[in-house]
């Protein structure tokens, strides 16, 4: 299955790294990533497509819980 | 006032008293601030990963956050196993970690190494320091990160330049303190209320998050009214005394029968503060396959990651549980009601009938009964263990009456934890006064000598540690599962070249006792406990004692080789009969 992953971040050093190895650690494979710093430079939005066989809400509860991933939201790709 | 100082002060500010490191070239501005700040002590361990053993023993044993420290490069590497140990177990650590000057970062500079990167996937968050005027944010919220809703490790990398930068304009710290723990949607709790309400037979399985959401009062308060059998995991062991009437003991691989079947038998689980790890579920798809699940936890990403949780309750466990207590014990009378009473008295019958046994034969010492006796002579003692087939016995055999009085390493299941976080439980206990206090570190040959180096520190400081070191010359729990699973192809398990740990000990200044025999082991255990200040107890075992129960890998829980219950008459009748007759030969 395929999720679309919505993201707002900390601009903060090692945000992107750390949600990439979690959903990689966590059992989702990006397969495409693409985003902008934010107008007030503060922070980063994030869109993430990744593949996975596990349940998605997992994914989105340990993303969350990140310090510098302000929001999260998945959704199954069209 | 640079940097470094500025940091010392606010480590007072947050209610630091003892520090565990070791001193090298990126973090000489840190230590050289620990000259005008008497107010931290500072434990000079023999080796990083002891220092962040000892701090994770020392946050484990108190509940306040363990701080260590140490320089770059293969400092901060070293405090690796220490770090991802305290992530897997949800112990609150500050790490600080020196680091090359920010000019040289990215440049293969000498000690140079991306602790930061490295460490990623094992703290709860981490920081580097690129200006001075990043440090008042950073600490605090380390602080903060660490203490407040699961606590977890945090990591601080802290460039030299950066330490030794004017400080003088930062404001004095302010800790932030912890976050208060979310109460749990009055929602969730009726849905959990509701399957309370139809269960015939329910069991408790709490784990170490009772103990970590200061919530033990709150569970026993709720087991005791509502009168349901409990299992416990390996971190969750000290939330109900070994002794209650209720506790049907640990869970798992290596978990009691009564508890396993109890477990696969029950309609329900009231699941606390646990997470359904692999050691404790056996084949996840046929674990309590019987049973619907009340899931309490303060964090969220754990409910219903491994297990469907059919109510799901997020929030402060203590809360959760008062607010529960009273509607769930009223059940206990309710249509239900002798359904219970049945249920409940068959697992206690079976606790009792299946309880161990230490009358074991020959002359030769009996590891579970010499465990079972210490902790009797030492009710008040708080054990840390390493990590082997000795941790399973002070599991299964050790009485505990309290919770944080047992220290194991449970998640990450670290060799060489044992001493270190001996050392840190100690001077936890002296650092609040409690200079009677006593702690024991049982370990292996194998596991000892990760650590050993740190005989010295229990010596520099004076730690009344007693230790003991239970010998099989042999890696016992890999030669077991090589005896059992690789039809007994023995590989590199073999210590039979173990040093005279009697002189290593007395090398290192601490006094040694051996014992061999059962007969001995009661005046040994006198003399270790009676011993003036650190001392060490050679236990010699038999080299092909094992470990049961056990569940084999893969297989469900009821399936629990045991051939000590198979020689006994009354266990022909018990289910996992097959099972033991499936022990190879």
């Amino acid at each position: 299955m395929r999720y679309q992953l919505d993201l707002t971040l900390r601009r903060a050093e090692g945000a992107l790294a750390r949600v990439l190895g979690t959903a990689e650690r966590r059992g989702f494979q990006p397969l495409s990533v693409d985003g902008e710093t934010q107008a007030d430079g503060d922070r980063w939005h994030l869109r993430m497509t990744v593949e996975g066989q596990r349940e998605p809400e997992g994914l989105q509860q340990q993303l969350a819980k990140l310090y510098d991933c302000l929001a999260v939201q998945v959704q199954p790709c069209a | 006032m640079n940097g470094a100082r500025w940091l010392a002060q606010a480590l007072v500010a947050e209610g630091v008293e003892t520090l565990f490191g070791y001193p090298g070239g990126t973090i000489m501005p840190f230590y050289d601030a620990l000259h005008g700040t008497p107010a931290l002590k500072h434990v000079l361990v023999r080796h990083e990963q002891g220092a962040a053993f000892a701090a994770n023993g020392y946050a484990r044993a108190s509940g306040r956050v363990g701080v260590c420290v140490a320089t770059s490069g293969p400092g901060a590497s070293n405090l690796v196993t220490g770090i991802a140990d305290a992530m897997l177990d949800s112990v609150p650590m500050v790490v600080i970690t020196g680091q090359v000057p920010t000019t040289l970062m990215g440049t293969d500079a000498f000690q140079e190494l991306d602790v930061f990167a490295m460490t990623l996937p094992m703290v709860k968050h981490s920081f580097i320091a690129r200006s001075v005027d990043d440090l008042p944010t950073m600490v605090a919220e380390a602080f903060r990160l660490a203490r407040s809703g699961r606590p977890g490790p945090v990591l601080i990398d802290l460039p030299k330049d950066v330490q030794m930068a004017d400080a003088a304009h930062l404001p004095a710290h302010a800790s932030l303190g912890r976050d208060p723990a979310e109460p749990p949607r009055d929602a969730s709790l009726h849905e959990a209320l509701a399957l309370v309400s139809q269960a015939q037979r329910p069991v408790v399985y709490g784990g170490g998050g009772i103990v970590l959401g200061e919530a033990v009062q709150a569970f026993r308060t709720f087991v005791d009214a509502t009168q349901i059998p409990t299992v416990l995991t390996l971190k969750g062991l000290g939330a109900l005394p070994t002794a209650h009437p209720l506790n049907l003991g640990m869970l798992g691989m290596h978990g009691s029968r009564a508890a396993n079947l109890a477990v696969q038998e029950a309609d329900l689980l009231i699941v606390v503060g646990a997470r359904f790890d692999d050691r404790a579920t056996g084949k996840l798809a046929e674990f309590a396959p019987h049973a619907r699940v009340v899931h309490m936890d303060i964090d969220a990403a754990e409910i219903g990651k491994l297990r469907h949780a059919d109510a799901g309750v997020r929030g402060d466990i203590a809360t959760t549980l008062t607010k529960l207590t009273l509607p769930c014990a009223a059940h206990l009378h309710g249509r239900h009601g002798p359904a219970r009473k049945a249920w409940r008295a068959q697992c206690q019958q079976r606790a009792r009938q299946w309880a161990a046994r230490y009358d074991a034969p020959g002359e030769g010492v009996y590891a579970p009964a010499l465990l079972k006796r210490l902790s009797e002579l030492a009710p008040r003692a708080t054990v840390a263990c390493d990590v082997g087939q000795h941790q399973m016995w002070v599991a299964q055999h050790w009485r505990l009456s309290q919770p944080r009085a047992h220290l194991t390493s449970g998640g990450l299941g670290a060799m060489g934890f044992g001493l270190p976080a001996a050392m840190g439980a100690q001077i936890a206990f002296e650092e609040c006064g409690d200079r009677g206090a006593q702690v024991i570190c049982v370990s292996g040959d194998g596991s000892i000598m990760m650590n050993i180096q740190e005989l010295a520190t229990f010596k520099r400081y004076r730690l009344p540690v007693k230790i003991v070191l239970l010998d099989n010359q042999a890696l016992g729990m890999v030669r077991q599962w090589q005896e059992l699973f690789f039809e007994k192809r023995y590989s590199e398990i073999d210590l039979s070249d173990n040093p005279d740990f009697a002189a290593v000990a007395a090398a290192f200044g601490i006094q040694a006792l051996h014992v061999d025999r059962a007969a001995d082991v009661e005046a040994a255990l006198q003399a270790l406990l009676a011993a003036d200040g650190p001392a060490l107890l050679h236990v010699a075992i038999d080299t092909a004692a094992n470990v049961w129960p056990l569940v084999p890998p893969n297989r469900c829980n009821a399936e629990m080789l045991d051939p000590d219950a198979a020689r006994d008459a009354d266990a022909a009748t018990s289910p996992t009969k097959d099972a033991t007759h499936a022990l190879p030969a």
